[in-house]
């Protein structure tokens, strides 16, 4: 869309239900309220429907099975069509790309398009913004070419770039499987595949897949694609520090103890030109927070998650969130909370009955999901892979060993740490360097961040935006 | 080097410049993506020392990605190539 | 502090519970055995179990630990961080002096303000107090270092017909304090700071002024305190919880970490100073919070490299306050330009004042007037992110002086508070005049003014 079509736009638009995010949370929720023949304007960062997990390739593009897909992903198609046939023209949903939304209040979303300011005045609200990929800060992290797991599917599935030439992949927790899987269909060598877990403490996920069809499909799919490409994952390893000129070269990597610690006299050396890292998923809360929604620290579910009821409801009546935002859980977790949250919407407003089988397949997905991920619960010792010059803020180009003297000077909570050094008071307010911080510059290491503070503007917009913004 | 996956479907050609180099990219693509494809993977200097940065988490979460498009600081992660932008390297010059 | 662990307990159980399994017909030999064994673990058992507890009461009673002290301040901000250090470099290194915040130190006002190294030339009191605490700010610079220091003076810009006719009154109050300033017009205006509108009619440059990070300059100070005097205690999340007395005088001061005996005590808690002196028995000191909207940018982005003020800032913001401060709903609020180039390239844009009692909410309506203003007169910020927005509560004092001295209806109960937006330009000479008043030392500047008895009633 260029600037002359956003200005086109109306700075204000309506509807019955707004919706942060077209994931598969999002969409579910609103394809159900359209199918109600409500009015649904779904706000999404990105261009197209999918969110993170089902990334599509820009509009013209398709992968006509040249990168593998696992079987899950069927069904993400299928909720994609159903989504886009709404939102063809003149449909019941409105997508509104590109939009980041940087407030929030009682039916009001504000978010800046393309450099407009905008406001989507709604009835309820269904917050689905998803989890973005905690970062472990390692030496030479900062190197181009080392990136989040994330990042490489984006990369792969959603741009059909190819990442580079030999790819290392470190982290832990099912996340690894998929971004391996992306890169060999993308034709990259996988140097090494590194889940920093120990095979003993992973099998403790076994039963929850062992005992779902769906997941025992899903990781069988997996297990092939690994052998196929004689791809193992190696356990009980991780990166230890990235090198290069300009841009990552080689990896250093070694081999952990149970609790993530690093052991030293294992390191070796491997070439590399990306770098896949990926320590599971951190929640994202901050739209939530702002219209008042509880929050609790769950760490199995990787942080701090929104509360919500057993129909998806937050401590505010009209504002319902679901997937990711109340606790990392995956697709099909979000997709059954959409649908959940969709069906407690049309009861507010139609009076129509709640499905149990709806309640009971949300409640269902989230065990299973609980007890998978149980399996990977952060690992402490890899605080200990920072060492005192390296960055931990990205941002600001805050040290570990600034973040500890701020810590042993101002205090050990997280906003001690911050005004000590201005670690978490960049751009990305803390997304990245927050949830390890607190941790590893008070050398407590179960510490987990203390629960952000919440400012507008919730992402970084322009000056203007928020001047101009309509109220 | 990087490129492009083959066998997806081509895109409209749009050319843009970075720091003054032409930058040979698909309608769809953000400025990061072009610029991966291309090569260039450091995309910005980092704000106090200077040192050189790209995408991390290449959704819009985490600024490390930003660079300068006709004098405003954008994330070239979720920002859409334009024919004939006019993109400069973010951050301390 | 003794921990006795979830995990021991559970094995000394499952312990025992395992050594007593097994069939019947066995079961009277192993019974006597096991007998014996469970109650050895039942004596550790209840031996852990008691240590535990001792642990925790200990821990949760307040006056568990006590201490003794020189002196203790309370409010670890600019202001108290200053009166540390100065304290430090007074009195003898073997002096102990605790500081208590019952937050993170600089948590408070003094992480949310700008950091406005501000002369002052309209009172010939208030110009000598400013103009010797910016000069130590210089030399803290050089001699600590580490908190974004930056001497980029002050543009006053002018804009009305009342702001020009100004220019040369200010021009005049500089050079009667023996100082210097330059009226600038359009076109030189333009060629100091290219980032301007083009069409502001002139401005007041005065080089004196500049700008620090105040909650870096906190650490720096308390760490420059502790290098000279090892015996500076800091303790950060460790509120003040009372007094106990002995006659008119401070015994101790009690904290939820431990009773602190002293005779010594500077109160440096900026908006909540008058609660501190409630706990003493003692009339509120008029001290009410004025909040502050501020607005930070991108990292590379700011069009300034000076620090710009409007010349009304001077009528609205320096002046005594036209709204009754001690009313918490009868002020709409006001805003006055004055934005601060930040070291990483950011953009530091202020400034409102509203009466609003604690309230910490960002009000749309002043930060969309700063935001307005600050894009009338540096265009180019229109464009620049804004990262974030907050509130920080000034502590404005009833008569627009701050409170620097003795309480003196308490002997030993120092106050060091009030000093609405010049907090950090007169952290500095504040630290000094309390720790030359503490030291018996002929202070530097006058502080007739400042004394906080003139509340005292």
């Amino acid at each position: 869309m260029t600037s002359a079509d956003a200005t086109q736009l109306d700075a204000v638009i309506e509807a019955d239900v707004g919706i942060v995010g077209a994931g598969p949370g999002g969409m579910a929720a609103a394809v159900r309220l359209a199918a109600a023949g409500l009015r649904v304007v779904v706000l999404d960062e990105g261009q197209r429907a999918g969110g993170q997990i089902y990334r599509q390739l820009p509009e013209g593009m398709q992968n006509h099975g040249v990168i593998q897909e696992p079987p899950s992903h069927d069904a993400g198609h299928d909720l994609i069509q159903s989504f886009e046939g709404h939102a063809q023209g003149g449909g019941a949903i409105e997508l509104v790309r590109g939009a980041t939304v940087w407030d929030a209040q009682l039916g009001r979303l504000w978010f800046e398009q393309d450099g407009v300011s905008r406001l989507l005045r709604c009835g309820h609200i269904v917050l689905a913004p998803g989890a973005y990929d905690r970062s472990i800060p390692f030496p030479g992290w900062t190197l181009p070419g080392v990136v989040t797991a994330g990042a490489l599917q984006v990369m792969v599935r959603g741009f059909g770039v190819v990442p580079g030439q030999r790819a290392l992949v470190v982290g832990s927790g099912p996340l690894l499987l998929p971004t391996v899987t992306s890169l060999l269909g993308a034709g990259v060598e996988v140097v090494a595949a590194l889940e920093a877990s120990s095979r003993m403490r992973a099998l403790r996920a076994a039963p929850s897949v062992a005992f779902h069809a769906a997941r025992r499909r899903e990781a069988m799919w997996y297990m092939k694609q690994l052998w196929r490409n004689s791809v193992k994952l190696q356990w009980g390893w991780t990166v230890f520090a990235c090198e290069g000129d300009g841009r990552v070269e080689r990896a250093i990597i070694g081999k952990v103890d149970s609790h993530g610690r690093p052991r030293k006299g294992t390191e070796r050396t491997i070439k590399c030109d990306v770098v896949g890292a990926g320590f599971g998923l951190v929640p994202s809360i901050e739209i939530g927070m702002r219209l008042g929604a509880d929050t609790h620290m769950l760490p199995v579910r990787g942080g701090h998650c929104l509360v919500v009821d057993r129909e998806q409801r937050t401590a505010v009546p009209t504002v319902f969130a679901v997937g990711e935002t109340c606790g990392i859980g995956g697709a099909e977790v979000a997709r059954a909370e959409g649908d959940l949250a969709a069906a407690a919407i049309l009861r507010d407003l139609r009076g129509l009955p709640v499905a149990s089988a709806l309640v009971s397949q949300a409640r269902a997905e989230r065990r299973a999901a609980d007890s998978m991920l149980g399996a990977f619960a952060p690992l402490p010792g890899l605080h200990d892979l920072a060492r005192p010059d390296t960055i931990v803020c990205r941002c600001e180009d805050i040290t570990r060993l600034r973040a500890e003297e701020s810590a042993a000077m101002h205090g050990e909570s997280m906003r001690a740490i911050k005004i000590g050094c201005r670690a978490g008071m960049g751009p990305c307010q803390a997304r990245i360097c927050g949830p390890s911080l607190q941790a590893m510059a008070t050398g407590v290491n179960t510490c987990a961040m203390d629960v952000p503070v919440v400012q507008v503007p919730l992402k970084p917009v322009r000056s203007e935006t928020i001047l101009n913004a309509p109220e | 080097m990087s490129g492009r996956v083959a066998g997806l479907g081509e895109r409209e050609l749009v050319v843009f410049t970075f720091d003054g180099q032409e930058v040979n990219a698909w309608q769809g693509d953000t400025i990061a993506m072009a610029l991966w494809a291309h090569g260039q993977v450091a995309v910005r200097n980092s704000s106090s020392e200077g040192q050189p940065r790209g995408v991390l988490c290449n959704m819009g979460i985490c600024y490390d990605c930003l660079v300068q498009v006709e004098g405003v600081a954008v994330r070239s992660c979720t920002t859409l190539v334009k024919p004939g932008m006019i993109v400069g390297r973010g951050g301390k010059s | 502090m003794v921990e006795v662990s979830d995990a021991s307990v559970s094995v000394i159980r499952t312990g025992c519970l395992g050594s007593c399994g097994g069939s019947g017909r066995v079961l009277a030999s192993k019974w006597s055995s096991c007998r014996l064994r469970e109650a050895a673990f039942g004596m550790v058992l209840v031996f852990e179990l008691a240590l535990r507890c001792a642990a925790e009461a200990a821990s949760s009673c307040p006056n568990s630990m006590t201490e003794t002290a020189d002196i203790v301040v309370i409010g670890g901000g600019i202001i108290g961080s200053s009166v540390v250090y100065q304290l430090a470099q007074l009195l003898d290194p073997s002096t102990r002096i605790v500081l208590c915040d019952r937050g993170p130190i600089a948590g408070a006002t003094s992480s949310s303000c700008m950091g406005h190294l501000m002369v002052t030339p309209d009172n010939a009191q208030e110009y000598a107090l400013t103009k010797t605490s910016v000069d130590l700010w210089r030399g803290l610079h050089e001699e600590l270092g580490g908190f974004d220091y930056n001497p980029t003076g002050a543009l006053y810009l002018a804009e009305s017909e009342e702001d020009i006719e100004m220019m040369p009154v200010l021009h005049k109050q500089f050079l009667d304090q023996g100082d210097q300033a330059e009226i600038l017009d359009q076109k030189q205006l333009c060629e100091l700071e290219p980032g301007l509108a083009r069409d502001i009619p002139g401005a007041l440059f005065y080089a004196g002024d500049g700008v620090v990070l105040p909650m870096l300059a906190a650490g720096a100070m308390l760490r420059g305190a502790q290098k000279r005097n090892p015996n500076v205690v800091v303790r950060p999340n460790c509120a003040v919880t009372g007094f106990q007395r002995d006659g008119d005088r401070i015994a101790a001061v009690v904290t939820e970490k431990s009773v602190i005996h002293t005779n010594t005590v500077v109160n440096a808690c900026g908006v909540w100073t008058p609660g501190i002196g409630e706990m003493l028995g003692q009339p509120r000191v008029p001290i009410y919070p004025r909040a502050g909207n501020l607005a930070i940018t991108g990292h590379h982005v700011s069009p300034i490299n000076t620090q710009l003020l409007e010349i009304s800032y001077l009528r609205f913001a320096h002046a005594a306050s036209e709204v009754d401060p001690t009313k918490t709903d009868a002020d709409a609020g006001g805003h006055a330009v004055n934005m601060q180039p930040q070291t990483n390239g950011g953009c530091l844009i202020g400034s409102t004042r509203q009466f609003c009692g604690m309230n910490k909410q960002v009000n749309r309506e002043l930060l969309k007037r700063s935001l307005l203003r600050a894009h009338r007169y540096v265009p180019g910020v229109a464009h620049a992110p804004i990262v974030r927005s907050w509130v920080g509560l000034r502590p404005y004092s009833i008569d627009n002086h701050p409170l620097i001295g003795p309480w003196d209806p308490v002997p030993g109960f120092w106050i060091a508070a009030g000093h609405e937006g010049l907090g950090i330009s007169m952290a500095p000479i504040t630290g000094l005049l309390i720790a030359q008043q503490i030291a018996g030392v002929t202070p530097s500047v006058d502080p007739t003014p400042y004394l906080p008895g003139r509340f005292a009633s």
